[in-house]
């Protein structure tokens, strides 16, 4: 940033500027706006020395502890970490359907106290309601979401959302009738109908083959583009290229119990992000890297 | 798809005919074994020829036909049965939801489901002080418990996911119990239920034969006093034949309401 400033300095300091400086200039100063924006974004959530312990037949077992971040408004943040790690645990203290032992969360400037429909959430295995046609599945989560408005609006609300996720031709199908991506885009749009600030995604893609799985994440990018990128969006993982592609940056998060943050990992990719592209992209080999070595410790079999 | 189907269907009926024969033969069996005591299946036939000629027949309280006999019955049945489920899905839904009330009525339930239907006859006697009112009674409080029992268990399993779909999009208590507890009960209650009519069903035999006046069982009682042991035979073949179907209704009535197989 302060060599931009310096060459800002140096051609308003010119008194005849060429067309194409003045285009540089101008491009510089949208780039600089839109940095100086990310940073003063507002914080959507905020974790504050949140630690969770459940009570077991062992005696109290503790599987969060002392854990602080701050997510700001419009970011997507990633949790990763091995299974058991308490990942699922810190988002649901976000949704309000774990509440933390010490520490508070506090999102869209509220104490979360408990799940509401200003954080939508998208469960691991999907959660369609199976008696429960596609239609109605969202339709019960609008209905519930806002009262004030007529049948009709909510009507139109699951129409617009089942549209953008193409299935607005299924929509009198039963879940059990369709394939397991298609279930996702359904909870997806369930929880893009009521039209939350933060979006809560627990291993959204984990049960889905890998081609369809990388369909969804550009799905999901274009949901949240259409948003003006507006919603801050946490998803648990563990899976690392999809953390890379989708995320502002990664939540590493150490093995439980008593899990804390072992390192938050930046991604300074430009978006719109493209799938093929990204990987040949020299940051991406070093941020895939980082977050292997993290994750893992023994690369090769002559490790043991 | 269709020539399977119509194969299915005359195999069933082929079978079912070979069943009938096969119960015919046993029957006929035991006929020669008792040197005609207990009539066999074709003289039982010639009995049941006149009784259904004209089963609606009414000759003064102690002589009907024994269509008249059958419906009172099941009317008493489906009374009973009616009031039996009115008790016991509400309470079972309860008992499902709170595990206070769970551990408040369990052992009362545990404690009054053995009890034999005629155990409680004398108190159904002394309660409404009349006969048709303690087989209704007994009917009720015999025949609520496997729909209890089924609806609570039902209430108790609903997955963890489905509760959470209602509080993350915090669905309201009525939309709870409509959208997803009764749904995810549904076929839990209706197993319970049919496993209460046939209880009802069976009780109502018995009940019958204490109070007398009328029904399938006073009916038994009845030809046993006049020892014609054709017409019990012919009875117990009725009484088999509507619980079966009793129980078919319920059956298919269970697969209708069955999300699973959709």
């Amino acid at each position: 940033m302060p060599g931009k400033i310096n060459n800002l300095l140096n051609l308003l300091t010119m008194k005849n500027l060429t067309q194409e400086e003045l285009d540089l200039l101008q491009a510089e100063e949208a780039e600089t706006k839109e940095e100086i924006a990310k940073l003063l974004a507002p914080t959507a959530i905020k974790i504050k020395n949140v630690t969770v312990s459940f009570k077991s037949k062992k005696g109290l077992y503790t599987a969060l502890e002392d854990i602080s971040l701050d997510i700001k408004k419009g970011e997507i943040i990633s949790l990763i970490g091995h299974s058991g790690c308490g990942k699922s645990t810190l988002m649901n203290t976000i949704s309000g359907m774990v509440n933390p032992t010490s520490g508070e969360v506090i999102a869209n400037e509220q104490v979360v106290k408990g799940p509401g429909p200003d954080r939508g959430i998208v469960f691991q295995n999907y959660s369609l309601l199976p008696w429960l046609t596609v239609f109605q599945n969202i339709y019960e989560a609008v209905d519930s979401s806002f009262k004030n408005i007529s049948k009709e609006e909510k009507k139109a609300i699951v129409e617009k959302n089942l549209k953008m996720v193409n299935l607005w031709e299924h929509q009198h199908k039963l879940p059990g009738h369709l394939s397991g991506g298609m279930k996702q885009r359904v909870a997806i749009a369930r929880a893009f109908a009521i039209n939350p600030k933060i979006l809560l995604l627990d291993e959204p893609f984990g049960a889905l083959d890998a081609l369809t799985k990388s369909a969804m994440h550009i799905e999901l990018l274009k949901l949240w583009n259409l948003d003006n990128r507006d919603k801050t969006i946490v998803m648990v993982t563990h899976d690392i290229e999809e953390a890379i592609f989708l995320s502002d940056r990664v939540v590493v998060l150490n093995n439980g119990p008593a899990s804390t943050i072992k390192e938050i990992v930046d991604i300074p990719l430009e978006r719109p992000r493209n799938k093929k592209e990204i990987v040949h992209h020299p940051k991406y080999k070093e941020i895939h890297d980082k977050l292997l070595s993290l994750l893992i410790d023994k690369f090769s079999i002559s490790d043991y | 798809m269709k020539n399977t189907f119509i194969k299915n269907t005359i195999g069933q009926i082929v079978s079912f005919a070979a069943s009938m024969l096969l119960l015919c033969l046993i029957w006929q069996g035991i006929t020669i074994l008792t040197e005609s005591e207990i009539p066999g299946p074709i003289a039982t036939w010639q009995v049941a020829k006149e009784m259904f000629a004209e089963p609606f027949y009414d000759y003064g309280p102690n002589d009907k036909g024994i269509g008249l006999q059958l419906t009172a019955s099941l009317w008493r049945v489906f009374l009973g049965f009616g009031i039996g489920s009115l008790i016991a899905i509400p309470l079972g839904i309860l008992m499902g939801s709170s595990k206070f009330i769970m551990r408040l009525f369990d052992p009362i339930v545990q404690i009054l489901r053995p009890v034999s239907p005629l155990a409680w006859f004398p108190l159904g006697l002394l309660a409404f002080k009349a006969a048709a009112g303690a087989t209704i009674f007994i009917i009720t409080i015999t025949s609520l418990w496997p729909t209890l029992i089924n609806t609570s268990f039902g209430v108790v399993h609903i997955p963890e996911d489905h509760k959470n779909v209602s509080k993350a999009f915090g669905f309201s208590k009525f939309k709870y119990l409509t959208k997803i507890l009764i749904p995810y009960t549904l076929p839990h209650m209706i197993t319970g239920l049919r496993l209460s009519i046939g209880i009802a069903w069976m009780v109502i035999v018995a009940g019958e034969m204490l109070s007398g006046g009328s029904g399938i069982g006073f009916f038994v009682w009845d030809s046993w006093n006049g020892l014609s042991l054709e017409k019990i035979l012919v009875a117990i073949l009725i009484i088999g034949s509507v619980g079966l179907l009793l129980d078919k209704f319920f059956n298919t009535l269970k697969m209708a309401f069955a999300w699973e197989n959709k």
